[in-house]
């Protein structure tokens, strides 16, 4: 929460926040080198991503909120449109159209979602009465399932269950009653059977059949998990050290740059390593918690609070799939993983949230 | 819109439910906190072996079989090298550049082109060798060395086959090697602790083992141990770098007392007829000479026989993969005859001095059955002696007629009739001692007066194999001391006696002289062999009849077929007074044994004991 005073030019950023997640992003590099076996060039256009990153992330935090607050329907619509895009101009890979071709990098305005749309809902409940009516419950509920079903007709299920996560975290702190969020749950548990088999490809179930009854397939859809388990659980304490990771130079596990990349560290540096990283991503979680708690009005107070969440969730996600906690799921450890997307949103969302830290209002709402 | 009253309200729930999310992270990651500590610090030593198991890869080394040797410390059987052309595809990026390089010196068949090119990239990404040419000439290889300053990654590699010097004669002594299939591949490897996995071949023909003789029975020995080489390797099993080997222990050599000059006689004097030739050494009861003919050659059947020679072999009416030699099954016919004659010495039913007078048949009287002799007219008066020497039929049939067949059965067991007489002979049968029980139960018939009468000059049901003619003439010449007969000369098992009670060492030495007297006298049956050797001989010589007649006139016609005509067979022993070596010859359809099986027992024995090399 500090303000960098120039001659003619204040700077707004939030000291905690910027050394941690810079600090995140430079680990992040170090460990793509190890991870993708001495690729210079993955590493250097990683580094390019990371250093715009930054910079993105430093220029969103300027404005001041209520910025954010005013465009939050030209952003949503903008997320909205590119998407429907992809129908049309996307690229295809595996079946599935998520990307857009945008020169320099791909990019999948899905991921964009799931920041824009809570950043909506905050906007659109700052200006509603609260606790959250069952009229504005439905209507705000309608659109994120509109959103959710048509990111997962892409199709990308993960990124959908992720966008509708993102929706129901701001109606849960809008005050979401109790006895409603009872009743639906009901509901899904009900349905399950008729989710399962109507909205979940045959490569899904059998992940997730997998995961219950790891042994039923050791050398098809488990491989990856059991690789991911032999390269942390043989780092032990202190790790096989730097580019040591026999796991992961030797081909055995998969996916090492991107959602594996967790397995890497925790075989090179162990368990030491582990709770290192674990500690920064703790530290910027906590930072989040006093944030949200100290927000200037709803707005702000909710779209830190929504924002923060959705980086826990994911990196719980990712956590949870590498260790084999969770089935297997597309998802990237936020700051470390390789990849543009996910990693642009989350300096945009740390953008918004250092702007919301930094920025202080006379009169709180 | 904005009530400043919900204010305080609104903001403590807020902060109840972000508190509450969060506190439900802090659970979450606490899991993932725990499942890390399990992984990494509980059940690190598992891990630790899962991931050292991943990138090390065992293969397999072949050891080499043992060498066999025969009793002079010449080598029967052995490993020959031969001489591979192999390349590292994995390093090598222009194929077709080497290919045309080593067309300038070496001829490639259409067929290994296929195979090289049908191979390589797989080679190549697993980083495994791959074969280019086999058995390479000495001027193929000559011409590798000359450029092999051009030529990377490639290399000459020594492969082994299974051969003998010998193959045609030692054909059923040694037998021949072959490959295995998985199941008996994962019984041989678990007897050594080890699973079917990768291996590196020692010889061109891959896993091999013995299948039947001496290969075979001492295969376990001759086999060696399995040794080891240990890769790092990659996800998709390809080799990165070697890191560690241990040695294969290469199997037990093989000194069996098999003398190859003796089998090389044997061989020669066999002339491929259909028969079986055995000479044991009598103090060591160890096989000097094993054949069965006609033979087939082991080199051929161990490596890469063709299917259509195979099957020649199969067909052929000769039956060269039978081993006459512990298969066979003959009528002892005449050569039981000294047996039966210690039988009636010990049961007191005769003595040497005790004569009868031989009409050339013999009528059993419960139903006037004639059974005749060889000589028409008889032998005239005569006692054991002169029936040995001149093969009275009449005498052993009036012997037998005397006797108990249960008595006679045990006596005959003795001697190796109807039991196992061979340590490490490869399915050796013990063809037929037959007594009462076995009639009624095989052929439904009850004993009659005459099978034992028939028994006492060796035919009817009772039959016998050359390996256990040898060792009946072995202890007739050790004057009853018995011992298995074995391929390897072990010193370790004593002679035991047959114990025959009222048999004396005089006894013995009359037995003797008769047999001597079988060549030696003017009557005796084998007389022509007399100048065929510088010392005396102890035989037995007999005529198996295949078809039973009543005059010469008949038999006549019946030999018109070779396959009835009658078997030639003898047993010997030499020299007298000390004997060394025994000897047993079958000749299938030979007709006399004294002039057609006599003389190969008798050059046997020649080169054994006139070579005796001490």
């Amino acid at each position: 929460m500090k303000k960098l005073s120039f001659k003619k030019f204040d700077l707004f950023y939030d000291q905690y926040l910027f050394i941690a997640i810079t600090l995140l992003s430079i680990l992040g590099l170090i460990f793509l080198f190890s991870a993708s076996q001495g690729n210079t060039s993955m590493v250097f256009k990683q580094g390019l991503f990371v250093l715009f990153g930054i910079l993105l992330m430093l220029l969103i935090s300027q404005p001041d909120p209520d910025f954010f607050n005013n465009i939050s329907v030209a952003f949503l619509l903008l997320s909205i449109i590119l998407i429907i895009a992809t129908f049309f101009i996307g690229i295809e890979a595996n079946g599935a159209k998520r990307w857009l071709n945008m020169g320099f990098f791909t990019l999948q305005p899905s991921e964009l979602l799931k920041i824009a749309l809570p950043i909506y809902l905050s906007s659109y409940l700052y200006h509603r009465r609260l606790p959250i009516s069952m009229k504005h419950t439905f209507i705000t509920l309608g659109l994120i399932l509109a959103l959710f079903y048509l990111v997962a007709s892409q199709p990308d299920l993960g990124t959908g269950l992720v966008v509708i996560m993102s929706g129901l975290y701001i109606l849960f702190l809008a005050g979401l009653s109790w006895r409603f969020i009872g009743i639906s749950f009901l509901l899904m548990i009900l349905s399950l059977p008729f989710l399962w088999n109507n909205f979940l490809e045959p490569f899904q179930q059998q992940r997730i059949k997998t995961f219950f009854n790891p042994e039923s397939d050791p050398f098809g859809s488990s491989w990856n998990i059991t690789q991911s388990k032999i390269a942390i659980g043989s780092g032990g304490v202190s790790g096989k050290g730097y580019q040591e990771g026999s796991q992961s130079h030797l081909d055995f596990l998969p996916e090492t740059e991107t959602d594996f990349i967790f397995a890497v560290i925790a075989e090179e540096f162990g368990f030491i390593g582990v709770c290192t990283l674990m500690a920064i991503y703790i530290f910027i979680l906590m930072r989040c918690f006093y944030l949200a708690l100290n927000a200037r009005d709803r707005f702000c107070r909710l779209a830190i609070g929504g924002l923060s969440l959705i980086f826990a969730s994911t990196l719980f996600i990712n956590l949870g799939m590498v260790t084999g906690l969770l089935p297997v799921v597309g998802m990237p450890l936020p700051f470390v993983s390789k990849g543009g997307s996910s990693l642009l949103s989350f300096y945009i969302a740390f953008g918004i949230i250092i702007s919301m830290a930094s920025h202080k209002k006379l009169m709180q709402k | 819109m904005i009530d400043l009253e919900q204010r305080g309200p609104e903001k403590k729930n807020f902060e109840n439910r972000l508190a509450l999310i969060y506190i439900f992270f802090v659970f979450l990651f606490s899991a993932i906190i725990f499942q890390t500590y399990s992984l990494q610090v509980s059940s690190f030593i598992d891990y630790e072996e899962a991931s050292n198991q991943n990138k090390t890869r065992e293969v397999l080394v072949q050891p080499l079989r043992g060498i066999i040797y025969d009793r002079n410390g010449k080598i029967i059987a052995n490993n020959i090298p031969s001489y591979d052309l192999v390349i590292l595809p994995g390093k090598i990026s222009d194929l077709n550049g080497l290919l045309d390089k080593l067309k300038e010196f070496l001829v490639l068949t259409e067929s290994e082109l296929l195979y090289i090119n049908e191979n390589f990239k797989k080679k190549a990404a697993y980083n495994r060798e791959l074969t280019i040419k086999k058995n390479l000439t000495n001027n193929e290889i000559a011409a590798f060395e000359v450029r092999s300053f051009d030529l990377d990654n490639i290399s000459i590699e020594k492969r082994y086959s299974r051969q003998s010097n010998y193959p045609e004669i030692f054909s059923h002594a040694l037998g021949y090697v072959g490959g295995v299939n998985d199941i008996e591949l994962a019984n041989i490897l678990s007897s050594q602790n080890l699973q079917p996995i990768e291996t590196e071949f020692t010889y061109s023909n891959g896993f091999i083992k013995g299948m039947t003789g001496i290969e075979n029975i001492y295969d376990k020995d001759l086999r060696g141990l399995f040794g080891k080489r240990i890769y790092e390797v990659d996800a998709k099993g390809k080799f990165l770098k070697e890191l560690g080997f241990e040695k294969p222990k290469n199997g037990k050599n093989l000194y069996s007392n098999l003398d190859i000059e003796a089998q090389q006689v044997a061989f020669k004097e066999m002339k491929k007829r259909r028969g079986a030739v055995v000479a044991v050494e009598i103090e060591s009861g160890s096989i000097v000479t094993y054949l069965s003919s006609p033979s087939f050659s082991i080199n051929e059947l161990s490596n890469n026989i063709s299917s259509k020679e195979f099957n020649e072999l199969l067909k052929d009416s000769n039956k060269p993969f039978f081993d006459r030699a512990s298969q066979g099954r003959y009528s002892p016919a005449s050569t039981i005859k000294p047996a039966i004659g210690l039988y009636g010495i010990e049961k007191n039913l005769i003595s040497w001095n005790t004569t009868i007078e031989d009409p050339g048949y013999f009528i059993l009287p419960e139903d006037q059955r004639v059974y005749r002799g060889w000589k028409e007219g008889g032998h005239g008066r005569i006692n054991l002696a002169d029936a040995i020497i001149q093969s009275s039929n009449t005498f052993f049939f009036l012997l037998a007629y005397q006797s108990d067949i249960y008595d006679l059965k045990n006596h005959l067991n003795n001697f190796g009739f109807g039991k196992k007489v061979c340590n490490d002979c490869f399915n050796q049968d013990i063809a037929l001692l037959p007594d009462p029980e076995w009639k009624m139960n095989n052929l439904n018939f009850g004993w009659f007066k005459g099978d034992t009468v028939n028994m006492g000059v060796g035919q009817g049901y009772l039959s016998a194999t050359p390996i256990q003619l040898a060792y009946y003439a072995n202890i007739v010449a050790q004057k009853g001391l018995i011992k298995n007969l074995s391929f390897i000369k072990d010193n370790n098992e004593p002679h035991a006696d047959i114990l025959l009670q009222n048999i004396s060492d005089a006894d013995w030495k009359r037995m003797h002289e008769s047999m001597i007297g079988v060549i030696e006298n003017p009557k005796g049956t084998a007389k022509r062999l007399k100048n065929l050797k510088t010392y005396s001989i102890g035989a037995k010589s007999g005529t198996v009849e295949l078809v039973s007649l009543d005059s010469k006139e008949e038999y006549k016609i019946v030999r018109q077929e070779e396959g009835k005509r009658d078997h030639a067979i003898i047993i010997a022993f030499g020299p007298m007074p000390n004997p060394k070596y025994a000897v047993s010859v079958v000749i299938e359809n030979g007709e006399s044994g004294g002039s057609v099986a006599g003389p190969v027992a008798v050059n046997v024995l020649n080169e054994l004991i006139n070579n005796e090399k001490t």
